[in-house]
């Protein structure tokens, strides 16, 4: 039997001035479900994310595991929701070192007047060794490279135990091994945290393999949402990126091409 | 010279100079973490001249001008958070529009007042040799408040200096902290400003941060270096000020700056870090 949604989308709108972000979105997502979430530059991706994540006004119905929504959320929908800015905009001075930043994670989690304990801090060393950065556990998080952080950031938000996980672009700006890792890295999570994941991307060329659907989004609407080998048709992405896009098959995966 | 010290403090205005400067130093300098980490320093400024308003306000009115100083600070520090979020400006730049609105507003009040305006500008430049009992019972509280602030919400108070986003991500009742700071940062700055004065205040809510910021990566620390630096250059210049016959406030001001200078030449942190740690995982994949 299919699990119920954890994420339910009925009529989302965003406005800004005379702009809308985000047009009538309705969406549901399972919790054993991976979806990817693609689109253009512009098209509401991160709004869309953010409204999830409890960041952005919106009007029409969200449901988070049942639960009706607004932007503002109790302490336990928020320990629920795992949340990866797309930015990772950090002050490289802050006095903090990676251990210490991925703690974070459990900072809600224990509540206030207690400070996380041995568990959480063992729990936070196995995440940093799933995301192979252990070894940099005492190093100022301001020394690390851009990929260290990011998956220090991925780290902090598994660590406060989420049953959904928002990842806005987690491979941007990381070099091709990287990426794949990290990508390898998230899939892993998905099948044994058992944690329903969406994704935000636009690289179609780096989609983690447990990821079942796709949903495209444009102007602030969605105009696909199916399974993945549906999605990547060239016909499909072009009429998204309003390009020419051409799909190809090597080794079992399909790859876009453009030029 | 000794016994003129010993001397001198033997006086209670001086006794109590001295208190005031210890809890000065510290309730301003553990605040200049948040202003150093958080890149807001136009609140020390914006503080104080929310206080200077407030003092015209008073004089005005005929009522207690330090009292209403205090009043405008608490209420900056209450519209600054809930403002910056709603309109989605920075802080900085809110407090840029606030200072200025403030000067503005002092200075219409100046206008209008035509009796004396001695009051006002005790509340810019200070009189450590006029703290009354009250002065320091309240510094003490204010103080106080801030240090059991520090320790009882420090992990909350780390995730969102960090990063608000995450910290509220991650369950942290971000907007309560982020707003707590800036209340007590109103509450010490208008605590402060009877005594040491906004100009001081401004440099004690920047340089022990600063100072900290050469010499540590971890935040506890952070916190302790903070506090010895802000009052070791208070004690310090004080101490100066009554041997050498200089302006108190003038002579924390420079110990503070000599100190960041010298934790500045000594910083480990601008040190070259060594070669990156080779990662042990890339290692085992490529053999």
């Amino acid at each position: 039997m299919k699990p119920g949604p954890v994420i339910e989308l009925e009529g989302i709108c965003v406005r800004k001035a005379q702009f809308r972000l985000l047009d009538e979105i309705n969406l549901h997502i399972s919790r054993d479900e991976f979806v990817g979430l693609i689109g253009p530059n512009g098209a509401g991706k991160t709004t869309l994310l953010n409204v999830i994540a409890g960041f952005e006004r919106f009007s029409g119905n969200l449901r988070l595991f049942g639960q009706l929504e607004n932007r503002q959320r109790s302490r336990r929908t928020r320990l629920r929701v795992g949340y990866v800015p797309q930015l990772f905009d950090i002050d490289l001075a802050f006095p903090i070192r990676a251990l210490e930043a991925v703690m974070i994670g459990a900072s809600g989690r224990a509540g206030l007047f207690r400070t996380p304990g041995k568990a959480e801090r063992e729990r936070a060393m196995h995440l940093m060794k799933m995301m192979r950065v252990d070894h940099l556990a005492g190093q100022p998080l301001g020394h690390l490279s851009g990929g260290e952080r990011r998956k220090i950031s991925i780290a902090c938000a598994l660590l406060q135990q989420p049953e959904v996980l928002l990842l806005d672009e987690p491979t941007a700006n990381l070099d091709v091994a990287v990426q794949r890792e990290v990508l390898h890295l998230i899939g892993e999570i998905h099948a044994q945290e058992a944690v329903a994941v969406l994704f935000v991307t636009h690289d179609f060329n780096m989609l983690p393999l447990a990821m079942q659907r796709a949903v495209f989004l444009n102007r602030g609407r969605v105009v696909f949402d199916g399974a993945v080998q549906n999605a990547w048709t060239g016909s499909a992405l072009s009429r998204l990126f309003e390009y020419p896009i051409e799909t190809f098959e090597r080794g079992g995966r399909r790859f876009v091409s453009f030029d | 010279m000794i016994e003129n010290l010993l001397a001198g403090f033997s006086e209670p205005s001086i006794r109590r100079a001295l208190l005031a400067c210890i809890l000065c130093g510290a309730g301003c300098s553990l605040l200049s973490v948040f202003v150093v980490l958080m890149r807001m320093p136009m609140i020390g400024v914006a503080m104080a001249h929310a206080a200077f308003a407030g003092a015209v306000f008073g004089m005005l009115a005929g009522v207690h001008p330090a009292a209403w100083g205090f009043v405008f600070c608490l209420a900056v520090a209450g519209v600054l958070g809930p403002f910056s979020d709603r309109v989605r400006m920075a802080p900085e730049n809110v407090l840029g529009i606030l200072f200025s609105f403030l000067m503005g507003l002092a200075f219409l009040g100046m206008g209008i007042l035509t009796r004396t305006k001695a009051a006002a500008f005790t509340l810019m430049w200070g009189n450590l040799l006029s703290i009354s009992r009250r002065d320091l019972v309240v510094l003490t509280a204010v103080t106080a408040g801030v240090v059991i602030f520090i320790a009882l919400f420090f992990k909350e108070i780390r995730a969102v200096m960090f990063h608000r986003r995450i910290a509220a991500a991650s369950g942290v009742p971000e907007r309560i902290i982020y707003y707590a700071v800036l209340f007590l940062t109103g509450a010490v700055v208008s605590a402060n400003l009877s005594t040491v004065g906004g100009l001081l205040i401004f440099a004690l809510l920047m340089q022990p941060g600063a100072t900290a910021l050469q010499l540590t990566y971890d935040l506890k620390l952070f916190f302790i270096i903070s506090a010895a630096a802000g009052t070791t250059a208070c004690v310090s210049g004080l101490l100066i000020s009554y041997i050498l016959d200089l302006p108190s406030g003038a002579s924390v001001v420079v110990m503070a700056t000599a100190i960041f200078a010298a934790a500045y030449a000594a910083s480990p942190k601008r040190r070259s870090a060594g070669p990156a740690q080779r990662n042990p995982h890339y290692a085992k994949d490529s053999r």
